[in-house]
């Protein structure tokens, strides 16, 4: 986010002497015009897309309206994060990207009436550029987060498929994914390599001891660093003691021992 | 490794088959994992091993048979003799060793699948992979595909195509590309450019990304 502030400002400078606005205010008079214009060109909002934290107001309010408010796209980065770091499944965000995605189909509508317009001005062809390019960078996000939960799935295929706790935790299409990924997968091992063996080597369930088990599970002990966002509950560490984290205290420390604090939004992987 | 070395165990060594041909139990399994070891160490992808496949399938038939003689069988409820432990031993750890050989190739395959963008006809024309692909390779990459094709469809691909490229976060909406194979004609923001070799054109990154991936089109940065 940081660095796109910065290329706006750049932008910023070479548009104010392009678009020649006088009247608005000294500081930053194009970046006003953009967010002020933003109401009335149809259903262009940047601010929406770009608002830091507590700017905008609830929109896409989820619900918590305790400590501060993140934008949709704040909320998606913390849950991307969260899922490309953990080693567990975490639970879909179902309606969080359900309301990016219809956001982004009708920002791209806009864009596309907006091209179209033989009228449209310079300068709203300018922002049809910003628009777009920050509609990729979301759908990169978005697409980044998905395609990390998939290769979590397939890769805990067969697991997902016996535990259905897990299944909870995954969107309909997913559980669907999974299921076909686990029995692929079984065909595959079936008509390489079991299908040849005795019949009594003939399975994929077995429990030798002394043996990790076959099926492939998360691994939970996986040690992940961790970023309070407010005060937290104690929480015990594998070895007995307990640890507790004030806000902003950041921590390396087992998934399994987070987990909870994590599906509470307490605390966030980075 | 000698080819015919798993039949050695017919005759008087089938009652002690701790050792045979020169070899220990797993020796075979142990030349598999060190392929695909290597094969990882250093990102190649290397044949299918399918003489080594076989030679352990083999070696555990005959490690079945062993088992089953009657005399390494205990009396009822005495410990199993360690002959016997072992053998199992040895048929549980071929067996664990082959799934996964078969496995890191599944997952090799399925990388390369995700890194041209799921193009599965542009992996099955590639003479150079296609041959390294078995039969029931390209079985399991046809359902794979299907099955990444089916969750795309459930996504609505129109809002959000899940194939492209997740490597870095686009800076630009356009980008300058170099065309290194001829391509046709391609469906563009700007209309459609027939793509030929040697041309460069400024387009939007989304509508051309899936061809810089599979390696028809070049960046210029």
């Amino acid at each position: 986010m940081a660095d796109w502030d910065e290329e706006y400002d750049r932008t910023f400078g070479a548009g104010q002497s392009a678009v020649a606005s006088g009247s608005a205010a000294p500081a930053n008079p194009f970046l006003e015009r953009i967010r002020d214009a933003a109401r009335d060109v149809d259903d262009i909002d940047i601010d929406e897309l770009m608002a830091p934290a507590g700017v905008q107001a609830g929109v896409f309010d989820l619900g918590d309206s305790s400590a501060q408010r993140e934008s949709p796209i704040q909320q998606l980065i913390r849950h991307w994060m969260n899922e490309r770091h953990a080693p567990d499944i975490l639970p879909i965000q179902e309606q969080l990207l359900a309301s990016i995605l219809d956001h982004i189909r009708r920002q791209s509508e806009a864009v596309q009436l907006i091209r179209s317009d033989p009228g449209a001005s310079q300068e709203e062809h300018f922002r049809i550029v910003l628009v777009q390019t920050e509609i990729e960078r979301i759908k990169f996000i978005v697409r980044s987060y998905l395609r990390t939960r998939l290769f979590k799935i397939e890769k805990y295929a067969r697991y997902i498929v016996s535990n259905v706790d897990i299944q909870t935790r995954i969107s309909a299409s997913e559980r669907t994914y999974a299921s076909k990924q686990a029995r692929i997968l079984d065909n595959h091992f079936w008509v390489t390599v079991l299908q040849s063996l005795p019949e009594a080597q003939s399975h994929l369930d077995d429990t030798p001891i002394f043996m990790p088990p076959m099926v492939t599970e998360p691994d939970k002990s996986r040690a992940v660093f961790v970023h309070a966002l407010k005060q937290c509950p104690p929480v015990i560490l594998p070895d007995g003691s307990s640890l507790e984290m004030a806000k902003d205290h950041i921590s390396l420390v087992p998934f399994s021992a987070v987990e909870n604090l994590i599906l509470r939004e307490e605390v966030e992987l980075v | 490794m000698s080819a015919n070395g798993g039949t050695a165990t017919h005759g008087p060594m089938a009652r002690v088959p701790i050792q045979y041909a020169g070899r220990q139990f797993g020796d075979l399994a142990t030349q598999l994992i060190l392929e695909f070891r290597r094969s990882t160490a250093t990102d190649i992808l290397l044949k299918y091993n399918d003489s080594l496949v076989r030679s352990i399938i083999r070696e555990q038939r005959d490690l079945e048979r062993a088992a089953a003689d009657p005399l390494l069988g205990a009396p009822e409820g005495t410990p199993p003799p360690p002959g016997l432990i072992i053998i199992h031993t040895a048929i549980n750890r071929n067996k664990r060793c082959l799934l996964a050989y078969h496995s890191h190739r599944v997952e090799r395959f399925s990388d390369m699948y995700w890194a041209v963008g799921g193009a599965l006809p542009h992996i099955l024309s590639t003479p150079d992979i296609r041959s390294k692909l078995s039969a029931h390779r390209v079985d399991y990459l046809r359902q794979y595909h299907d099955s990444v094709m089916e969750y795309r469809a459930d996504l609505g691909a129109n809002e959000l195509d899940i194939m492209a490229g997740i490597e870095r976060p686009i800076k630009d909406l356009n980008v300058l590309v170099k065309v290194v194979k001829d391509c046709g004609v391609i469906q563009t923001e700007l209309g459609s450019i027939d793509f030929k070799k040697g041309q460069r054109f400024m387009v939007r990154r989304a509508d051309i990304e899936h061809l810089i991936t599979q390696g028809y089109l070049e960046e210029i940065v």
